[in-house]
């Protein structure tokens, strides 16, 4: 069952990232109680981060060695070989920003900013479809989420009490 | 009598709690159908809204959603060749080509069908077997509900990750993230580095919506151009030859769907996989070879995977261990209800229980309707770009995040689980094992203590536990087959018995 198979790009990295926060992980819990008995409250976060650490040894073994065992489940219905695009990154910025501002600013103006820049960068059509798109998305999800859900929204402090 | 009676059909004569379980079918249809858009992600997502609603009220919504959910993944699967939701991978095998043939409808028709009859069988079950298991489930020790957690883990880590030390990393992340903030029993900081924030724990909405839906937005990134494809779709209400001819195999298949779905740990997607390889095997001579649009490989998952929503009910209900993600999602929903999944919930609260029963019957005459009807304005919807579509997910995943309880950290935190979660699904790693972690690691971490406590620290009288009793003993030694089988030592052992070795020959 064992195959040869490909190296993702950046898979050992983030499976070295893994190791290391999980061997952090381990050494936080092993100061919560140290080894001072065996029901105290830092046992069992000790036994996962172990647990962790354990795995993440394997996972970079197989990676280094190859041996990955390939399963007959499809796994990602998109297999492919791009990690971190720019679009990915974009994207992450944007939702980045879009909380980052959304204190200030408020749920409805920033929401708004978000979609229309997502929209228009992602979609790449004309400018006003995408103004038009998210003011009709906009009123959606306020009718279906204050109005329906009766949900709070986040209000910003810059333009104190309106949006 | 009456009263079981009474909550039975509760939903459905009450226009209310019909109304929102046609809803909820309806919407699960499409949620599940549109790639990208998971029933996980809805349920969690849902959750947060109708956290104020009465119980009866947003668990009639979650049956809907949840029915309807599992089903719309064949939609897309067989018209598009994309699987809306990994329990229709098997189905797009056989869906997609017969609806290059021209037979769309039919093939929409015949699984609508099947998935009605083997969610029919499903509900049975969980009506059937769950106050049995309930009832002796009462006898679980404190340790077996250990062992049961980590069975649960265990299970869904290795059978549906691409390899096993990735599924027992999820996991125990999981886990570790449901430790922290202060403990319950003695009141000390869990990696709280000091923060009031950190003390209140993670919030286990944020992890799931980030996980399922933030992660899942930024995946379908990269699949922003992939083309629609249309289809010709005509007849729809399948042959009545054809119902009656596949009976026997929609019956063999929502049983093994049912089972599937009551272990711990496993859910559609497997069960799905395991009945079309059923099919593969028991068909002797298939009309069309299996692979070119095979009727039998059509139904065989769709029955099974309907099957398994009533089948991973069970242990949800009865012992409070999900069968699979979306169970650990609606096992959130309970907590936050201020219910109990668990032995005692039959016995506490039995009238909700057998409305959830009635609901999710009624949720399937819905999926019945609803499946036949309408898929021309389906085919449309479908079409939606995913331009539009993720930056809505991320809002929707926001709103969510906040609503619960009104704290904008926490949608940091679904950022962070997002990314998180994005590297971890590129990298072959599966998050369904985390959010199992995250909602069984404090039980599981409560229950070790006990029994700890209870073999008054001693390791010898602690580990003798869990052998001398015996339903300890069952769940040990099924833990530990579970655990052998997976490392490198089962290859070694196997050659001890002959029985294996034979299969082994055989392959």
């Amino acid at each position: 069952m064992s195959v040869q198979r490909e190296r993702r790009p950046g898979e050992l990295a983030f499976a070295l990232i893994l190791l290391i926060f999980s061997i952090v992980a381990l050494w936080q819990a092993y100061g919560i109680s140290g080894f001072k008995g065996l029901s105290t409250a830092g046992v069992f976060p000790m036994l996962a981060a172990a647990a962790m650490v354990l795995s993440g040894l394997f996972i970079i073994k197989d990676i280094l060695f190859g041996r990955s065992s390939e399963r007959k489940i499809p796994q990602s219905l998109e297999v492919d070989h791009k990690v971190l695009t720019v679009r990915l990154v974009t994207m992450i910025a944007l939702v980045i920003l879009y909380i980052a501002t959304m204190p200030y600013l408020g749920f409805m103006v920033a929401s708004a900013g978000f979609l229309f820049l997502s929209f228009a960068y992602l979609w790449r059509k004309n400018i006003l479809i995408s103004i038009a798109l998210t003011g009709l998305t906009l009123s959606l999800i306020y009718g279906l989420f204050r109005i329906l859900f009766q949900v709070v929204l986040p209000k910003g402090s810059l333009i104190q009490g309106l949006f | 009598m009456m009263e079981v009676f009474g909550n039975l059909s509760l939903s459905w004569f009450d226009p209310w709690l019909m109304f929102l379980t046609a809803m909820g079918t309806f919407a699960g249809i499409y949620v599940g159908a549109i790639p990208g858009l998971s029933v996980t992600m809805a349920t969690s997502i849902l959750i947060s809204f109708t956290f104020k609603w009465p119980v009866n009220d947003a668990l009639a919504l979650i049956a809907g959603v949840f029915i309807g959910g599992v089903y719309g993944g064949s939609r897309t699967a067989i018209l598009l060749n994309i699987p809306g939701a990994p329990s229709a991978i098997a189905t797009a095998i056989e869906g997609y080509p017969m609806a290059k043939r021209g037979e769309a409808g039919e093939a929409i028709g015949l699984t609508t069908v099947m998935s009605v009859f083997g969610g029919f069988v499903g509900i049975l079950a969980l009506a059937l077997f769950a106050p049995v298991i309930s009832s002796f489930a009462l006898q679980f020790n404190s340790r077996d509900y250990l062992l049961l957690g980590l069975i649960g883990i265990l299970l869904v880590g290795s059978l549906s990750g691409e390899s096993f030390s990735k599924g027992v990393f999820a996991g125990a992340l999981g886990v570790l993230i449901g430790m922290v903030g202060l403990d319950p029993m003695t009141a000390e900081g869990r990696f709280t580095f000091g923060s009031i924030q950190m003390m209140g724990g993670i919030p286990y909405v944020a992890a799931m919506i980030g996980f399922f839906g933030v992660a899942e937005a930024f995946v379908q990134i990269h699949n922003l151009d992939l083309p629609a494809v249309k289809q010709k779709i005509d007849r729809i209400i399948p042959k009545f030859s054809d119902v009656k001819k596949y009976f026997g195999l929609a019956m063999r298949t929502s049983g093994i769907g049912t089972i599937i779905g009551a272990l711990p740990g496993t859910g559609g997607d497997i069960a799905a996989l395991l009945a079309y390889d059923h099919a593969k095997r028991s068909t002797k001579n298939p009309e069309v070879p299996f692979g070119e649009g095979a009727k039998e490989g059509l139904i065989a998952p769709e029955a099974a995977n309907n099957a398994a929503v009533g089948g991973s009910f069970i242990p949800m209900l009865t012992l409070g261990i999900p069968g699979d993600a979306v169970t650990a999602v609606i096992i959130g929903a309970l907590f936050i209800h201020g219910l109990k999944p668990g032995p005692l919930l039959l016995i506490d609260t039995p009238h909700l229980f057998w409305f959830l029963v009635g609901n999710l019957a009624l949720a399937n005459i819905f999926l019945l309707i609803f499946g036949l009807t309408g898929i021309r304005v389906f085919t449309k919807i479908v079409e939606c770009p995913k331009a539009i579509l993720i930056p809505l997910i991320i809002i929707f995943s926001a709103v969510g995040t906040y609503a619960i309880e009104n704290n904008p950290t926490h949608i940091s935190w679904m950022l962070v689980f997002g990314v998180v979660g994005y590297f971890m699904k590129t990298y072959g790693f599966q998050v369904g094992p985390v959010i199992l972690g995250v909602i069984l690691g404090p039980m599981m971490d409560a229950n070790y203590r006990r029994a700890m406590i209870g073999a008054r620290g001693d390791v010898g009288t602690f580990l003798w536990d869990f052998v001398s009793n015996p339903i300890s003993l069952v769940l040990s030694v099924s833990f530990l087959f579970l655990l052998i089988s997976q490392t490198p030592l089962w290859p070694k052992i196997t050659p001890y018995f002959p029985s294996f070795k034979k299969k082994q020959a055989d392959k």
